[in-house]
């Protein structure tokens, strides 16, 4: 059953609340361990980088061939800068500067 | 009066994540339009949901109109990080009634998390000094400092998201790559700045390269597949290290 877009951002706010406040009740005094914690985070890593590579090189289902080249190198500048200068959003107006000035050559 | 004190405290320590909210913010409200989301439904996942990497995350599934349970699953695990998060600070709001506890997590995010916990445990230290200091009052102050943090981050989150919106409608045709950058170029961003040891690249570069086949086999849930195994190998490989290492 499909439901509306609306609909999916209140059960999404409903399912990030309850994530937020239900240590609040529950876990007051306690902590993770340390391996659940970092599987946690590794999915957390796995499941962004997998948006981003579907995000930029995939449209409707299908890879991008024309376009994944120039698209790749703004990742990889996007990346670099965004390390170098310690800053998230540098890199990602690097990588976008870069990807417009690509697609208005090619 | 200590309450509206320490309020401003929290407030005047989010300076920083909100210079660093409001780039954010109006890149997701860009991004948000570009996607063909509505202004109302822009506004109302900032507040609502208030998670940047879950709300970038399940745009392009949302705009595309994929299956609902896809997008739910995939804001939830984004949004399972908050546990921790959630969990470490619940200490430090000791005596606090439930009511005002349960409304304030609802501004727990990365920045405001991480802002308190640090401040909490220092003044922690020297009440362990101060003969007088009385934890159950010490709540209610904590929980100001926290909304002072998280509290006026917030808002410059959902501000920022609806001038974005309103910034994107102005962009010029021919900008489309560079707006369709914006999403994945953010992540990487973050992830880079973020980036250290050998376990969070080697996640990162096989979660990368795995997507793409991924999705091909599977359209819906390929990637997330991928994306769970890839996760659950290098955590696995990282407790055989750890475990190899404490025999030897």
């Amino acid at each position: 059953m499909e439901i509306s877009r609306i609909s999916i951002i209140l059960i999404m706010g409903l399912m990030a609340f309850t994530v937020r406040a239900l240590p609040q009740v529950f876990f007051v005094g306690r902590k993770f361990p340390d391996s659940l914690e970092r599987l946690l985070r590794y999915l957390s890593y796995a499941f962004i980088c997998s948006i981003i590579a579907v995000t930029l090189f995939m449209t409707g289902g299908n890879f991008e061939m024309r376009a994944a080249p120039s698209r790749a190198v703004a990742l990889a500048l996007a990346i670099v800068v965004a390390y170098t200068t310690r800053s998230a959003v540098s890199g990602m107006l690097a990588g976008m500067l870069l990807v417009l000035m690509l697609s208005w050559l090619w | 009066m200590r309450f509206a004190l320490r309020f401003r405290q929290g407030m005047k320590a989010a300076i920083p994540i909100w210079i660093a909210f409001v780039p954010s913010s109006l890149a997701w409200g860009i991004a948000a339009q570009a996607h063909g989301m509505k202004f109302e439904e822009v506004v109302l996942m900032s507040a609502w949901v208030y998670s940047g990497p879950a709300q970038f995350a399940v745009l392009g599934p949302l705009a595309e109109g994929k299956s609902s349970l896809q997008v739910l699953v995939a804001g939830f695990l984004m949004n399972l990080r908050f546990l921790p998060m959630s969990t470490a600070l619940a200490p430090y709001f000791h005596g606090v009634g439930r009511l005002p506890l349960l409304l304030s997590s609802h501004v727990v995010s990365a920045s405001s998390f991480i802002v308190p916990y640090l401040q909490f445990q220092k003044e922690r230290q020297h009440a362990a000094e101060d003969p007088g200091f009385d934890e159950a009052t010490e709540g209610y102050g904590n929980l100001a400092f926290f909304l002072g943090v998280g509290g006026s981050s917030f808002l410059v989150w959902v501000i920022g998201s609806a001038f974005g919106y309103a910034i994107a409608l102005g962009f010029p045709a021919g900008f489309d790559e560079a707006l369709k950058f914006i999403l994945p170029g953010y992540f990487a961003g973050l992830l880079a700045v973020e980036m250290r040891g050998w376990a969070m690249p080697v996640v990162c570069l096989a979660a990368l390269v795995a997507a793409v086949p991924g999705a091909l086999a599977s359209p819906g849930w390929g990637w997330l597949l991928t994306a769970s195994l890839v996760g659950v190998l290098v955590w696995g490989l990282e407790q055989w290290k750890f475990r190899a290492s404490a025999l030897s």
